[in-house]
């Protein structure tokens, strides 16, 4: 022990804009140092690898085997072929979404109680740190942690289009989306972890939060269907001979005609947001796909394809998708002029936000207020 | 709410002749039903060693939260060197370490490490930090375990890191909450000696500890909380002159009685493992007399000693009026 009197420095005010990212940065490489010294993150990264190789591998094969029986048996091969690549994208997609809402929360949710719990949360509060720096730093370490799992799925994306039958900006487009929606995971998952007091609650909250999201706005959409009940002005729809459709345009299939009378219809557009909501719909409706407006077949439209239109139709109501809604003959195929994804990720960003900033409000110091049964060290 | 009288005008300016301590006037702060601080009066000096003393529970913990500004009082204020926590919150921080009653280390981090982060949480400017953290290391003695990962270190090194991490930013004022817990005995001269040094730099330091004896020979002043108040603020000097019991003890018990009483002392039979008697003198002088007394007296003096510390005194004395 040579000296105890250091020669004081003069440390001065903090620079607040500089600063404020700089700290930050700090938090977030304190906790990525931690996550990355953990052996259980590695041994998930690898279980995640393997069986999103099987998935791939599976959905693969058993696109060959079906295609086997259909030259065996059918004789009447699709007329068009597209390749097993949209499939295998699909399925590989739809299937690192699940799994993503599956490890998100546990990445996140219990970055600050579990820190309250081993009593080094206080350690960083009593410092220059601000409260928002902490929270933001924790979620993305969170969220990076989250994102490696996406890093490690993408050879199996791009496998998927490497098989034909999409482009490089279908992989890039969905990447980027699962990557918002994981950050989007991740947020609520800090943000309810930074308010309960114990991390099995907030994981468990957590879960449930993602569950509402998948399966919650599905039920609450159908249910609130029920509540929907109206009526839409229309007329008479004459279809016409299947046959004749071979000539002249395709659409409209039916002509309207006769006065306009009240149909019962339900009117989905009033809670179409509920769907909106839905992480898949977000993604599957972000991702571009060739505009049918003008083509016969539906065949081959993919499962991304099928609930980006279905929300869509939800969107669009029975002023929209009602034969002869207001004497008007409706397209069967609605464009992707007006996305649905910006409505639904709006949403879940402000969830998101909204809890980050309950977060943010139980992380300020000095605190007035403790959640019950807490110690703050 | 009270304001310091002598921090009127303007709060920003450090009010001279008390700069550097840490003071709490009047606070309180209550968790539901539960009143952990009531109106407690608190006063560390800089360049002194202020021991918190108090029964578990009596909130001594919750005071310290109070004065490291991680909880905010439901009534009365706190200024650290003049300043208030609540307004000049950057200042303040700067100014304070904390060492918490839970070690909380980041078990995957080095000691280097940890120590590296506290100091960028500070914003020490970043060339100086590398050379700041080998210092405190150094101070701390955990040199040859600095690229160990902190949770192979032992609890008694744990917190000599929590020691130094508290200390990394060079405070002025020092909040230490039962620093002295889980050290081995030579970590603990080895703390005290620490203490005495940082206070002799001028640092306000405030221990809170049950270790009395300890808190003897290091605390210039104590103030004594039980139930949320504050029941007594002293100096060690103070505590020394209102007594200290002693315990003595002889080959013939009988003999040493009967001494005892012709000199016309009180005493009260201690029920340990050897009999002996306990006996209340004023001073030193007092015991060296009184030991003079009875070896002349042929009474055979087997121990004779301070059975207690003078802190430890006025504890009991508090212990004992509040039943």
């Amino acid at each position: 022990m040579s000296q105890v009197t250091d020669s004081r420095k003069d440390w001065g005010a903090p620079v607040l804009a500089d600063g404020y990212f700089a700290g930050i940065r700090d938090v977030l490489v304190l906790e990525l140092k931690q996550r990355l010294r953990s052996r259980g993150w590695y041994i998930m990264l690898a279980i995640w690898f393997i069986l999103t190789g099987l998935v791939t591998w599976l959905t693969w094969a058993s696109w060959n085997a079906s295609q086997a029986a259909q030259r065996a048996y059918g004789g009447l091969a699709p007329a068009e072929v597209t390749g097993p690549g949209s499939m295998i994208f699909e399925v590989v997609l739809a299937f690192v979404l699940l799994f993503a809402l599956l490890v998100a929360p546990a990445l996140s949710a219990n970055a600050v109680n579990g820190d309250r719990a081993a009593g080094t949360l206080a350690i960083l509060q009593v410092t220059l740190l601000r409260p928002g720096q902490i929270l933001w730093g924790k979620f993305f370490a969170a969220w990076v942690a989250a994102l490696a799992f996406l890093v490690t799925s993408t050879p199996f994306l791009i496998i998927g289009v490497a098989l034909g039958g999409m482009t490089p900006g279908h992989v890039l487009v969905a990447l980027l989306m699962l990557a918002v929606e994981v950050g989007i995971v991740c947020a609520v998952g800090v943000g309810i972890s930074a308010l309960a007091g114990r991390p099995l609650f907030s994981i468990v909250v957590t879960y449930l939060a993602v569950a509402g999201l998948v399966f919650g706005t599905l039920i609450s959409f159908g249910l609130g269907t029920g509540l929907t009940q109206g009526t839409v002005m229309a007329n008479q729809a004459q279809y016409r001979e299947y046959l004749s459709s071979a000539q002249g345009p395709v659409e409209p299939e039916y002509t309207c005609s006769g006065p306009l009378r009240e149909q019962p219809a339900m009117h989905t557009e009033r809670v179409a947001w509920l769907l909106a909501m839905n992480p898949y719909v977000v993604v599957a409706d972000a991702i571009p796909y060739p505009d049918r407006t003008a083509q016969m077949g539906y065949s081959s439209v993919g499962a991304i394809e099928n609930i980006s239109q279905g929300a869509r139709y939800a969107m669009a109501g029975p002023d929209g998708t009602y034969p002869c809604a207001n004497g008007e003959a409706k397209p069967r195929y609605l464009g992707q002029a007006t996305p649905l994804w910006p409505l639904g990720l709006g949403l879940q960003l402000l969830l998101a936000g909204l809890l980050m900033w309950l977060g943010w409000r139980s992380l300020r110091t000095p605190a007035r207020r403790l959640a019950r049964g807490t110690r703050i060290a | 709410m009270a304001v310091r009288k002598d921090a009127a005008g303007d709060p920003a300016q450090p009010v001279s002749g008390n700069s550097g301590g840490i003071t709490a006037t009047a606070v309180s702060r209550s968790f539901g039903q539960v009143h952990a601080v009531e109106h407690m009066d608190f006063h560390a000096p800089a360049g002194k060693v202020t021991a918190l003393i108090g029964p578990n529970g009596a909130g001594k913990t919750t005071l310290l939260l109070l004065l490291a500004s991680l909880l905010a009082p439901d009534s009365g204020t706190i200024s650290v060197g003049g300043l208030d926590p609540v307004h000049h919150r950057a200042e303040v921080r700067s100014r304070i370490g904390w060492m918490p009653d839970t070690l909380g280390v980041w078990e995957s981090l080095t000691a280097r490490e940890i120590l590296t982060q506290m100091a960028r949480f500070y914003r020490l400017p970043g060339a100086g930090i590398g050379q700041r953290v080998s210092m405190m290391l150094d101070r701390v003695r955990l040199n040859d375990l600095a690229d160990q990962p902190a949770r192979v270190l032992s609890r008694g090194q744990q917190q000599r890191l929590s020691l130094g991490r508290a200390l990394i930013h060079d405070p002025s004022v020092l909040l230490l909450d039962e620093p002295a817990s889980g050290l081995d005995p030579g970590s603990r001269v080895e703390l005290r000696t620490m203490l005495r040094q940082l206070a002799g730099a001028g640092k306000a330091v405030v221990v809170s500890s049950h270790v009395l004896s300890e808190l003897d020979e290091i605390a210039d002043g104590a103030v004594f909380v039980n139930q949320g108040r504050t029941v007594r603020q002293q100096t060690t000097e103070e505590a020394a002159a209102s007594g200290r019991r002693y315990a003595v003890s002889a080959t013939d018990s009988e003999a040493l009685a009967a001494k005892l009483t012709e000199l016309g002392l009180t005493f009260r039979v201690e029920d340990g493992r050897r009999p002996a008697f306990s006996l209340l003198l004023l001073n030193d002088d007092d015991a060296a007399r009184l030991l003079r007394d009875l070896v002349l007296a042929g009474v055979g003096v087997s121990s004779f000693a301070p059975a207690s510390g003078a802190l430890e005194e006025t504890y009991m004395n508090l212990e004992g009026e509040r039943r």
